[in-house]
């Protein structure tokens, strides 16, 4: 095996099964098949705080020429892999509607950050598990004549990765694709673009044509992930790294835990979360989300720049019930702290991170002590049928 | 003469935030939705369905918008949704980003003149948009959902 190590990603032309030996999410003999690692604060470029990263193997769909990506955010409030083309050495299949046109996308993410750039082919590997052929992201601001600033995402777009803080997102959420059938049904979703001639179009794309999430479409573990994470002390820590499993119960050491509550959610992945006796609709537990945000006017924000962060004077010791569709109910305490005095300390991974926003979003910190196991819509597992959360 | 007030109705301001009812039919046609009308009390409530998207228009008693909300899967056209404050969201949400790398969490832009808060995941974006300045009496921020 032939490695090249560039500043940004290391590059590797080998063949599928013996692609992958480093320490970032790639099998290694110690390592189970089914097994990446996700790390917090360890890489030079996922430098957010409360940011999880890990690393896949991406090739040119049907060959064995192939580049580990590393530095890739694991989102499980998205689905699909989306990797900056400047990052890629390796040239993957532009996909096209049925009339040759390049096909396009525009993902928006909850802190407004937005990516624009072509859909294509490529063969993932994740961890030891076999190749699963997929259309994913790449994200290239020029992409069919556009520009960070004019796009048909109407935003400016994210074009670098070291100031965005990843190479790519690898998005494992509850879905098989990332839009479904909305997209597949209607022209006017504003998210798939087809383009000609520098000029894009939103578009309809069938289901099996849509950025999808790798998993389901693996021959094994097409049920989901487990994903865990050690927890850190009250000051938080300089790193913190754990484990994302594939499959939830398909092998030995991803076997539901005894005692594990499920909770599914609705067509869209939302539940309700129930905080000081007000219940909060259009709830979500993201590990993008690098804070726990939620509505209270009693905790006092902080000052400018961290003013979308809560910044009480002592730390505070709360509790939620998140509520599934299926009417089940958790209680989840959780601790805010002052997010000006945590940033101060240098470190990366934080349980206590908070924020105001109207709705209820359990990033991070939710998944830090805790194993969380993510059904995939309609897969099947010991816990159920997806969509749904465990933990 | 004709030919000028054609093109006075034909390139209306494009918008529904801070501008009257009738933005509302506009913004239907643009983005190839329906539209289903309710009153509440001192507000009445435009909602208009676009692809996977419910798109709810705030109209205070003197026929202005005051606030626009989204969810759903897909994208709304913020553009035509924000109007004349598009341009404003645009810039506060480039320095936004600019002002605290290393640091994201969900976007809540507020100023004495516009508040904007984006959220979500695959599948389900949800956002609101209003005008602190114009909201009627008696409804509350939280109202706006």
């Amino acid at each position: 095996m032939t490695c090249v190590r560039g500043t940004v990603v290391m590059a590797c032309w080998c063949l599928l099964t013996a692609c992958g030996s480093d320490n970032s999410g790639n099998n290694t003999p110690s390592t189970p098949a089914n097994a990446l690692t996700v790390s917090i604060g360890a890489s030079s470029v996922c430098t957010n705080v409360n940011e999880p990263c890990t690393a896949v193997t991406v090739c040119q769909p049907g060959t064995s020429t192939c580049q580990i990506i590393s530095d890739l955010l694991v989102d499980v409030g998205s689905v699909g892999l989306r990797i900056f083309r400047s990052v890629l050495s390796t040239s993957l299949s532009q996909a096209v509607d049925s009339q040759g046109r390049a096909l396009g996308e525009c993902v928006f993410f909850a802190d407004g950050g937005t990516e624009w750039g072509p859909v294509q082919i490529a063969d993932v590997v994740l961890g030891g598990s076999p190749p699963a052929r997929v259309p994913v992201h790449v994200i290239d601001p020029t992409f069919a004549g556009q520009s960070a600033s004019q796009n048909p995402c109407n935003s400016t777009v994210d074009s670098d990765p070291q100031a965005t803080g990843f190479n790519g997102i690898i998005g494992l959420g509850l879905f098989r694709q990332d839009c479904g059938p909305v997209c597949a049904n209607n022209d006017n979703n504003n998210l798939y673009f087809a383009c000609a001639a520098n000029s894009c179009t939103s578009t309809a794309v069938p289901l099996s044509g849509q950025v999808q999430n790798p998993v389901w479409l693996l021959p094994v573990g097409n049920n989901g992930i487990v994903m865990s994470l050690p927890n850190v002390p009250a000051t938080g820590a300089a790193t913190a790294s754990g484990s994302l499993l594939i499959g939830i119960g398909t092998g030995t050491n991803n076997m539901p835990a005894a005692g594990v509550s499920v909770l599914t959610t609705d067509a869209n992945g939302v539940l309700t979360t129930v905080y000081k006796g007000k219940t909060i609709g259009s709830s979500i537990i993201d590990s993008g989300s690098n804070g726990l945000f939620f509505p209270d006017t009693s905790i006092p924000s902080c000052a400018a720049p961290l003013q979308a962060f809560y910044c009480p004077p002592n730390s505070l010791n709360l509790s939620a019930t998140i509520v599934g569709t299926n009417g089940r109910q958790i209680a989840v305490p959780f601790q805010v702290a002052n997010t000006q005095s945590l940033v101060q300390t240098g470190n990366a991974a934080f349980n206590n991170l908070g924020g105001e926003l109207s709705v209820f979003d359990w990033g991070l910190p939710f998944f830090l002590g805790r194993t969380v196991y993510i059904g995939i819509e309609g897969q099947s597992s010991p816990l159920g049928t997806g969509p749904l959360f465990a933990f | 003469m004709t030919a000028l007030m054609y093109l006075t109705v034909l390139v209306p301001a494009w918008a529904a935030l801070g501008q009257s009812a009738a933005s509302v039919e506009r913004d239907r046609t643009m983005m190839k939705g329906e539209r289903q009308s309710r009153s509440g009390t001192g507000y009445s409530i435009e909602t208009l369905t676009v692809a996977g998207m419910t798109i709810k228009e705030y109209v205070a008693p003197n026929g202005t918008v005051f606030a626009v909300t989204w969810r759903g899967t897909g994208a709304p056209n913020l553009q035509l949704l924000l109007g004349e404050y598009f341009d404003e969201y645009r810039n506060e949400l480039a320095a936004a980003r600019e002002r605290t790398p290393g640091i994201r969490a969900p976007l809540v832009l507020k100023s004495s003149r516009l508040v904007v808060e984006r959220g979500g995941h695959s599948r389900f974006l949800w956002g609101r948009a209003f005008l602190p300045a114009a909201l009627p009496s008696g409804i509350q921020t939280e109202d706006i959902q």
